[in-house]
């Protein structure tokens, strides 16, 4: 946040840790963060548009409810309740819309930096029809594996993110690896 | 399915779903967004501060001055119970049919009493 944003408050405090303190750490997290959020936001709405705006909202709340979560989090990374947020207002932006996403995954907007999708997608066959089969698994498959492989994340991360235990978190993605390899193969 | 063909996947779902990279203008959208918050929420803290003036915080501190509060909040209270009890008279007071038929017997009876 900027100077301007926290002069006003930085004698407050919540709950012991001085406001000042408390929105630095938070700007910490959100540009850390910002790209992972992004990520996922826009592999879950399919277009740029609601991606960022899904992405401010995520933000929003995460910052109202940022030093409840520090608290919470023991020192853990808070990369999992970030994506949680986000998660949850995805779902929320397709249950309100009672639709899937406008574009599926391999119809996307191409993103505007080198790693775009179409450019990657273009005269590669496989990757395309990979896109296309990972549109066909059923939500909680599909969020998994954008949270692994967009994001990185591992599966304590991942379990955390979706509100499931470490077992639970390994076999979905074991079951949606799965699943893709045999959809891959009827090809 | 051999490990092969699954590391193959997973080499290509890595491909596939490479990070996307936000727009430069949305860091400094979150952030101006944030900071209009806080201003807004500090503005408002400090005005609610200001339209008490010196004299009215000091007395809000003494005890002595809690009586007319804690008075007007046990007035609202049993207002408020007051206003319970009145309803759940009403609606215990029967309508309709019944209620026609019981006050014609009331006055039927009060007839006869005064005919004796």
């Amino acid at each position: 946040m900027s100077e301007s944003g926290t002069k006003g408050t930085a004698a407050a405090e919540t709950n012991g840790t001085p406001k000042a303190e408390l929105d630095r750490a938070f700007e910490d997290l959100y540009r850390t963060h910002l790209r992972d959020v992004y990520s996922y936001a826009y592999y879950r709405v399919g277009n740029h548009h609601d991606a960022e705006d899904l992405t401010e909202q995520a933000f929003l709340q995460a910052y109202r409810h940022f030093d409840r979560a520090r608290r919470e989090s023991n020192g853990r990374p808070l990369r999992p309740w970030l994506i949680r947020i986000a998660h949850n207002l995805a779902s929320n932006y397709h249950r309100d819309r009672s639709r899937r996403p406008t574009a599926n995954i391999e119809a996307v907007e191409p993103p505007s930096h080198p790693h775009d999708t179409e450019q990657i997608v273009e005269g590669r066959e496989e990757l395309r029809l990979v896109m296309d089969r990972l549109d066909r698994l059923s939500d909680d498959r599909r969020e998994a594996l954008i949270m692994r492989f967009a994001l990185d994340m591992s599966n304590r991360e991942i379990a955390r993110a979706l509100g499931r235990s470490d077992g639970a978190t390994k076999v979905l993605i074991h079951r949606a690896i799965k699943q893709l390899e045999e959809e891959m193969e009827k090809e | 399915m051999s490990d092969e063909s699954t590391a193959r996947l997973e080499a290509l779902l890595s491909d596939a779903l490479r990070p996307i990279e936000p727009p430069e203008d949305l860091a400094s959208r979150v952030e101006t967004t944030l900071s209009a918050i806080t201003e807004q929420a500090a503005a408002e803290l400090s005005s609610w501060a200001d339209e008490l003036s010196d004299s009215e915080l000091e007395s809000l501190r003494d005890p002595r001055n809690w009586v007319r509060p804690v008075a007007a909040v046990a007035a609202g209270t049993l207002a408020g119970g007051a206003l319970v009890i009145v309803s759940m008279r009403r609606r215990r007071r029967p309508t309709g049919f019944r209620a026609t038929a019981g006050s014609m017997l009331r006055s039927v009876r009060t007839q006869q009493r005064g005919a004796r």
